[in-house]
Formats: structure tokens, sequence, C-alpha cells
């Protein structure tokens, strides 16, 4: 049998094996680059819905604060009037030189410092350090002032620089002045701009980066009247800054303006009386209170200050003086600072010996001059306590009138003789507790910054501060207002009052109501009593006609009026280093004092730094008592028909 | 050479359709991003920016149309002459060329900003595959991957000097594409993945300027200048993000026309597209390039040879990296590179020279049928 080749026969009905098309040889690398198409596609699109679908409201929110700003609209600050209606304040405008960071164009930024800088004189490194530091803050839109208070011709030229200089601003801004300056200074304060740390706290209230609110005085305590309620406008801006339209606007509501207690005439008066009085002295208060409501007719601390000084822009010049001044003239001594009573505080020592039955008005002690007292700790030492006079034997009328520091020396720390009690007297702890609650020791709660609360010593007190035991000398030194005692003037010109309206002791106030543009009252600020004085009225009754018969033939006559009847105190408070033989160089001069005495209206505090409190203080309180009611007096016969 | 046969039928008006859907929606783009500074176009007047880039658009279909009629092959006989002219061009824009945003790109040729590096784009791949076509039979030597590689690196090193760190991206990932579907050897390809790798570190710190750094670091923390260069990148975020599914409306993005947005319609155009016509707008745009590029690896699928197809190769990347890039910068996903968005983004340069690119498909698609009676009498 013929082997057929099987070979040859395969081609025929098997398929040719045929070189793969070269489209097909590249297949596998197409294949490859449209997975690779397909991938790179797919990452974008999953990275544009996490960001167009999951996190989309973030975005949008970010968009929106980018486009809409909102534009606080302030209304005008608040006015203050004294109580007559005087104007104590203005509003002026001035120019300021501001730069929005984020309108400023990187490239740009040297040209607009160099060309800000030579028009306003500032130096350019300050210029972009300001603007480098707000463009890094979260707020970069809003101005910087660069320049406050330009003078009109740079404002001009500024303004018209404006449109090549992106990012400039020329600001209208409103600042106080202050017509009565520094008779009315501690009254009012002035207004700042806001500080970093201000900012901070305050942005959540609307307070911008640039703005300004009260520093002191009731510029200060007043801030939220005075600035009243600042409305907006919201704006759509573009990427430099500049306003497209108006969204939506919600107009301010205007500021309250203040009526103060203050009587600005009488204030002027007794700040002349007070400065032709201070001699030697550092510093002079004198506070005129009504003795019905709290209110401070007047209230003068010298030196005063010129509040336009510090009121924003800040006069640089007149500055450092103010802050050197060693007599520191910005703090208000009749609250921010404290000194001994003297003997002003017999009324205290005298009504807690009087409410505890320790003296009556009847209990007679005779003054040699001075009393002896053994030491408590040393037998056989004894220490001499000096009266200012030898009094001889006196009723508790007398004792207070004269200021007798014998009779005081009984009535707090009692008497011994030969180790026995042959007196007893109130003690230290009870008349702390008395002066405590004639608000001695604790802030009167005035609506003014800055005031010290004093100190009302007493035995723990004593060993906790000072490690030593308290001794019968301390007590004794404690009845008379010396020693540890420290008061401020306005504690007891409102202790004087408490014992001249029959017991309220009353939160001092500045403010007497808050009212609208048109003067309808919008608040009243009503009369507030701390508390009632623990002291009967018959007792404070005692204590008002012994200081009645002060006046009459005591050392405080130098205080008598010729115009109403007053019943008064004066207090020598004796300080710094005793001269060998126990006596002081140096004494702060006190009067305290009301009128008219039988139908208390107000009631006056006169201290001196230095002097005597008859021969230096009493003069400005009596000259106080005349002008004030003097006055009145003219008033009423002008008003007569 | 095979004798080829020049069929219109072959003509594939898609990858046109695609190409003009993406331009005219890059038109209404550039009109809205340009809105807030020049309005709507008033007449012919050629300030205007979609006026001009309408105009570019026509200018690029008549040259698309003239090198569909041209034999691509003829380009591959001059590309040695087009690859040094483009050399020339970048080295001279290095020494004269105009500053724009810290970067030396632009030439002024009879009043109109050329910026050779797009064109350079072109000429590289037309080179390339030229050079790999014509070595098929040597493509396991050194000598010739290591020219192919030197062919893109030269132009790579001149725009990576302007600087412009984004087409010298271009420019290697064109040839490392090109290189693998021409039949490189994977050992060399790898050897060179390799080196790139080492040499990133080491070109970061040597040779990456200053502001190419800062772009970086940009990119890695935005929030470092929210003023400055981080600006814009935080910014088109905020644009595309706010964007939302269907967009604010064309001319409605407050990002773009409140101007937070810079560059809005060239680096930028797809935050703007993004903000106001959003994710359905964005993916309006994918769907056009896939189709797109889908049909241009089908003409280098079809075509006969390897010049053609390589070609087709080299436009699908370079169409391909571009807009990955563009769009990862706007999304935040690569650092800061001005790079423009093919088809889309304003600029005459570029646009021409992708529509040539796109000519010189459909020339391959054209002549993609071997000379045979039935073809020649129809089947």
């Amino acid at each position: 049998m013929m082997r057929v080749p099987r070979a040859a026969n395969r081609p025929r009905w098997r398929p040719r094996r045929r070189e793969p098309q070269p489209h097909e040889r590249f297949q596998q690398r197409f294949l490859l680059l449209k997975a690779l198409i397909l991938l790179l596609f797919g990452v974008l699109l999953f990275q544009l819905a996490r960001m167009q679908i999951v996190d989309h409201e973030t975005y949008s929110t970010r968009a929106e604060s980018n486009r809409l700003r909102m534009i606080p609209e302030l209304p005008p600050r608040g006015l203050i009037y004294d109580r007559n209606g005087e104007q104590l304040v203005e509003n002026l405008p001035i120019f300021s030189a501001a730069v929005v960071p984020a309108g400023v164009p990187d490239d740009q930024l040297l040209t607009v410092v160099a060309e800000v800088s030579t028009l306003t004189g500032v130096a350019p490194g300050e210029i972009a350090g300001l603007i480098a530091a707000a463009k890094k803050s979260d707020d970069p839109y809003t101005p910087v002032v660069v320049k406050e208070d330009l003078d009109d011709t740079t404002a001009f030229r500024l303004r018209e620089r404006q449109a090549d200089l992106p990012g400039v601003r020329v600001l209208v801004e409103s600042v106080r002045s202050y017509p009565a300056g520094p008779f009315a200074a501690h009254y009012l304060g002035y207004v700042g701009r806001i500080d970093e740390q201000e900012y901070d706290e305050l942005r959540a209230a609307g307070y911008l980066l640039n703005d300004h609110l009260g520093k002191t005085g009731v510029e200060y305590v007043y801030e939220s009247v005075l600035r009243g309620t600042p409305g907006y406008r919201q704006v759509e801006i573009d990427a430099s800054g500049r306003e497209n339209e108006t969204v939506r606007s919600v107009a301010p509501r205007p500021a309250g303006n203040l009526v103060l207690s203050l009587d600005l005439d009488l204030q002027r008066q007794v700040a002349r009386y007070l400065q032709d009085a201070m001699g030697p002295s550092l510093n002079g208060v004198a506070v005129v209170m009504d003795v019905n409501t709290g209110e401070l007719l007047s209230m003068v601390s010298l030196p005063s200050y010129d509040n336009n000084v510090l009121t924003d822009p800040v006069d640089q010049k007149a500055l450092p003086a103010l802050l050197d001044d060693p007599a520191k003239p910005l703090v208000n001594h009749a609250i921010g600072e404290v000194h001994p009573p003297g003997s002003t505080w017999k009324q205290i020592t005298g009504t807690a010996a009087l409410q505890e039955g320790v003296a009556t008005v009847d209990t007679t002690i005779t003054s040699l001059g001075s009393i002896s007292v053994e030491d408590e700790y040393t037998p056989g030492r004894v220490w001499v306590m000096r009266d200012w006079a030898s009094l001889g034997t006196m009723n508790f009328y007398r004792g207070l009138a004269m200021s007798s520091d014998v009779y005081f020396y009984y009535l707090s720390g009692g008497y011994y003789q030969n180790g026995r009690e042959v007196f007893r007297g109130l003690g230290a702890d009870r008349l702390a507790r008395y002066a405590r609650d004639y608000g001695f020791g604790s802030p009167t709660g005035i609506d003014l910054p800055g005031e010290v609360e004093g100190l009302v010593p007493d035995p723990p007190w004593k060993e906790e501060t000072i490690g030593e035991v308290w001794t019968l000398g301390d007590t004794y030194n404690f009845g008379i207002g010396q020693g540890y005692l420290t008061i401020t003037p306005l504690q007891l010109v409102r202790a004087t009052a408490a014992i001249a309206n029959g017991g309220d002791l009353l939160v001092p106030r500045v403010v007497h109501e808050i009212v609208d543009e048109q003067g309808n009252v919008l608040q009243g600020v009503d009369r507030k009593v701390a508390r009632q004085v623990s002291i009967s009225n018959s007792n404070l009754a005692i204590m008002r006609e012994a200081m009645r018969q002060a006046v009459v033939y005591g050392p405080a006559r130098t205080g008598a009026s010729s115009r109403v009847t007053i019943a008064a105190k004066t207090g020598t408070a004796e300080f710094g280093r005793p001269l060998p033989d126990g006596r002081y160089p140096q004494s702060h001069a006190w009067y305290v004092g009301y009128a008219p005495f039988d139908n208390p209206e107000i009631a006056v505090v006169v201290f001196l730094e230095k002097g005597i409190g008859a021969t230096n203080a009493g003069p400005v309180a009596g000259k106080i008592f005349d002008y004030y009611f003097g006055r009145q007096h003219l008033a009423e016969r002008e008003g007569a028909p | 050479m095979n004798a080829r046969l020049i069929r219109l039928r072959d003509f594939d008006p898609l990858l046109f359709l695609a190409a003009f859907a993406l331009v005219g929606l890059g038109t209404l783009l550039i009109y809205s991003g340009s809105f807030s500074q020049f309005g709507s176009p008033d007449g012919l007047d050629f300030s205007h920016p979609v006026v001009r880039q309408a105009a570019f658009a026509v200018t690029g279909l008549v040259l698309a149309l003239l090198f569909t009629r041209i034999d691509y092959r003829v380009l591959g006989s001059i590309s040695i002459g087009l690859y040094i002219a483009s050399v020339a061009a970048l080295a001279f824009v290095l020494v004269a060329g105009e500053v724009t945003h810290g970067s030396r790109r632009w030439i002024e040729i009879g009043g109109t900003p050329v910026q050779p590096s797009e064109l350079a784009k072109l000429v590289v791949v037309i080179t390339l595959a030229k050079y790999l076509a014509d070595h098929q039979e040597q493509m396991g030597s050194v000598r010739v991957f290591l020219t192919s590689l030197v062919i893109a690196a030269v132009p790579a090193a001149l725009v990576f000097a302007q600087p412009d760190l984004g087409s010298a991206v271009i420019f290697a990932a064109v040839w490392f594409g090109m290189a693998v579907v021409g039949g490189a050897p994977w050992k060399h390809l790898g050897a060179v993945l390799g080196a790139a790798m080492v040499a990133v570190p080491f070109t970061f710190i040597g040779l990456v300027t200053d502001y190419q750094r800062e772009r970086i670091a940009l990119w890695l923390d935005p929030q470092r200048d929210p003023l400055g260069a981080g600006f814009q990148a935080e910014q088109a975020d905020i644009a595309i993000g706010s964007g939302g599914m269907f967009g604010k409306g064309l001319t409605h993005g407050t990002q773009t026309q409140l101007d937070f947005l810079r560059t809005e319609t060239t680096d930028y155009v797809f935050s703007v597209l993004g903000e106001e016509l959003g994710f359905v707008g964005a993916i309006l745009l994918f769907a056009l390039f896939i189709v797109l590029l889908w049909r241009a690896l089908r003409v280098a699928e079809l075509s006969r040879d390897m010049f053609g197809r390589l070609l087709a190769t080299g436009m699908v990347i370079y169409i391909l990296l571009q807009a990955f890039i563009n769009v990862g910068v706007n999304l935040g996903l690569l650092p800061v590179t001005g790079i423009p968005l093919p088809f889309v983004s304003q600029g005459g340069s570029s646009l021409i020279a992708l529509l040539i690119g796109l000519g010189i498909l459909q020339s391959i698609l054209l002549r993609h049928r071997p000379f045979t009676f039935r073809n020649f009498y129809g089947g």
C-alpha cells in the first residue's frame, strides 16, 4: 500500500497559520493604553465627586464667605451731657490712611508701600510690616490703619491716588473731643483704638480690627450704651475687595446719650477752690455727693489730665509728661488711692460705740493731753498715747466736736488702770465689723473703673499679714483713724451721707440717666442702696448733733458756711516717719460734712495729701458749701416772680 | 512602501466632532471667564478672547484639513528639519522670550504671542515616531533606545529651563509611551524608570528652581501663603467644590466672576467649568476627551505602518497627559504647573498644534488601506 504523505495533504484542509496582523500585534499595548485612559479619568472623576458632591457644602460656605462681606455700620457714638444739659463730648471726623491687605497684589506691594510712605511720612518698613501681619491674619479684608489724623492736603492727595494704588483707602473716622478737658476727665475717661487682646475678646460682639472703644471712665463703663447697636451691610465684593452690590442691609440703632450726675459748673468751682488750697500737696480730692441719691455732683482729683491727649488719636508729644508725673494725674484719687482717715473716722467709732452701748451722750472722759498704756506683753513698759490738746472733761458731743483722741481711745480700746479694766471699749473686732458695715474695706460699686477697696484691719489680719500680735495700741490707733486703716475719699463721703440721710448706704453714681437723641429717658439710673447701716436712727441723730457742734465750737468751724448750716468733722492723719518726740512731721488733711443740717442734701469730702484738716481742708469745704447753696439761693431768687 | 488608497469614506468625523465640541465648550468657558473683564464680544473684535479663540479654531481647522490632505509620510521625511527648528525656537525663547508668571515661555510673532513648546510637542511626536519606525529592526539596541530618549530629552530640558516642569513631564511621558508601543525592551524601559526615581530627589534639590520648589511646597500646603501663589490653588478648589452637581450656571460663578480665580481662561479654565457647569459639565468634558482619545487610538490600531501607529500613539499620550495634568492641578491633585487643557484653554499655539495633530491622524486614516483590487473596486 502506497503511503500517502499526510503532511502534504494537511494544508489543504487545515487553516493556514497566518502572520498576526499588525493591529493584532499591538492590541495588547493599546489595551494597556485604554486602561490608562480610563484609570486617569477615573482618578479625576473620583476627586471631582469628592469635592463637588461629598464636600460641596464646605466649599459652598467658603465661596460665600469669599464673596460676601459684612460691613458693620456704626451709629455715631453716644453723646454725654452734664446734669444741666451741658455737652461734654463731641464727635469729630478725621481722615486716616489705610490699606486693605488683600487688595494689594504681590507684584505691586513695593510700589504701594513706597507711595503710601512718601505721602504719609510713615516708614516703608512699618507699612510693609503691618500689611504682612494682616495678610497672615484670618481677616485680610479689613483696612489696616497706617496713619491717623491726616491733614486735609495729604488726605486729598491720597484720595486722588487711590485709583492707581490698589488696596489703599482713605477712611473717615469719628474721634472724640472733650471740651471740658481736665475738668471732666475723671468722669468721662477716653476712647482708644481696640488693642489685640480686646479684639480677641470682643470680635464675637462685632468689634472690628480697627475699631474704637472706651478705655476708661464712663466711656468704658457705658461702652455698650454709647456704641449703640451696629447695623451692617452685606455686600458682594470682588477679589481685590471692591464692593459690587449691597445684598442686604440692616440700619444701625442709634446709641444712647448719657446724662451724668456731674454738675460741670460746680465742678469747675470745686477744682478752683481745691487747686488754691493744694500747697505742697501732691494730690487733692474733693467730692460732692447727693446724700439722697448717691449721685456725685462733683468729683475733683488733682492733678487732673486732659483726656483729649489720650483719646484716639493720641497726642504722642503730651503723653510722656502725663505718664511720668509723680502725682499720677491719670489716677482718680477719689477712688483709686487710699489713705488713713484720721479723725474723720471718729464718727464711725462714735456711732459704733453708741450702738453697742459702750458710750452714751453722757459718757464723760477726761483728757489730760495723753494716756499711758502699759504694754500687754512687756510688763513695765509704758506707751504714751497723745491727744492733740489737753481738752479736759468731755461728754460724747464735746468729745467728737473737739475731736479728742483720748475720748476715742476709751471708746475703742477701753481704759486700764493697774491691769484693771476701768472702761470697757469696743475692741478691734467690733469696730472692724462696724467699719465694714459702713462700706469700708470694699469697693463702693461706683460706675467708674479703677476703684480700690482700702483696708479695715483686725487682729487675724495683722497676724496673717504682718505676723505680729494685735495690741491695745493698735485698737487705739484704729479708733482714731490711724494705724493700718486706709480708706478712699469716696468711701468716707458715702458713709457720711449715710449718717446724714438716716442710714442708707448708697451706691455712688456718676450717670444720672440714659436718654435718646430727643432727650427722652431710655433708662433711669435708680438710686441704689447697698444696705442700711446698723446704727439706730437716734444714734445717727446724736452723731449728726455732735458733727453740728464740731462746726459750732470745734476745729470743724473752719468749714462753716455763711449760706447754710452744716455738720462736719475734720481729720489730720499723720503719716510717714515719726520724729524722735513721737510727733509726725507730715499729715493728710481731711474734712467731711454735709448740709443743710436739718434737711441734708449734699455731703462733701475734701482731702489734701499734705496739710492739717481744720487749717487746709476745712476752708475748701466751706467755699464749696457757700458756692453750692449760694448759687441755689440765686437761682431761687431769679426764679421767683 | 506599500501603495495606498486615499478613501474619503475613512475620514473619521467623530474625531473632529469630539475635538470641536471641546473647542466649543472651551469657548463658552473663555467667554464666561473673561466676562467680568471684557463683557460680550462686540462683532469681530480681535482683542476679545472669545473672538481670538474662535479665529484660532478656524485657522486650526483649515490647517487640520490641509494636513489631512497631505500624506503624513511626508512629515516623516522632513521630521529632522522640523525637530531642529523646534529646538532652536525653544532655545530662542529661553534667551529672548516674554516672561509671564515667573516663567519665560512666549515669543511675539507679528503681534501674536507664540508658545514654541506647544508646537514642539507635536514635532517631537512626529520625530520620535519616525525614528522608532525606521529602527524597528534594531529596537533591542541600546543605541537606538538612547537616541530616542535624547530626541525627547533635549526639548524637555529646554522647557524645564523656562521653567515649565509640566511640559517637560509631557515630553518624558510621550517618549515613554511611544517607546513602549514602539517595542523598546522592557529592561531598558525599567532601567530608565529606576534611574528617574533615583534622580528625582537630586533634581529637586539641585536643578529645580526656587520657583518650582515653591510651587510644589504650595501644592502640599496651599494655606502656606493664602494670598500669594497658594491663593490660586485654594480659590480653584473653592470654585470647583462650590459648583456642586449642576454648577452655578454660565457667567454666574462667583469665584470666576468676582476674580477670585486667576488665569481663569487658561490654566484654570477647568475650575470655571467646575464652578459654573458642575459635576455634570465635568462628566461631559471627560466623556468628550474619552471619545476623542478612543477615536485617536483607533487610528493607531488601524494604521498599516509603524510610523502612523506611533504618531497616533504619541498624540494620544500627549493629549491624555496634558488633560490629566491640567485637571489634576485644578483639583489640587498635582502641584501647580502652567499647562493648558487641550482644545479648551485659551491660547492659539496649543489649539493649532492639537488640530494639526488631529489632521495628521485623519491623514493616517485616509491612507490606512493597502492598494488591492478589492479595495480599488470597492467592497
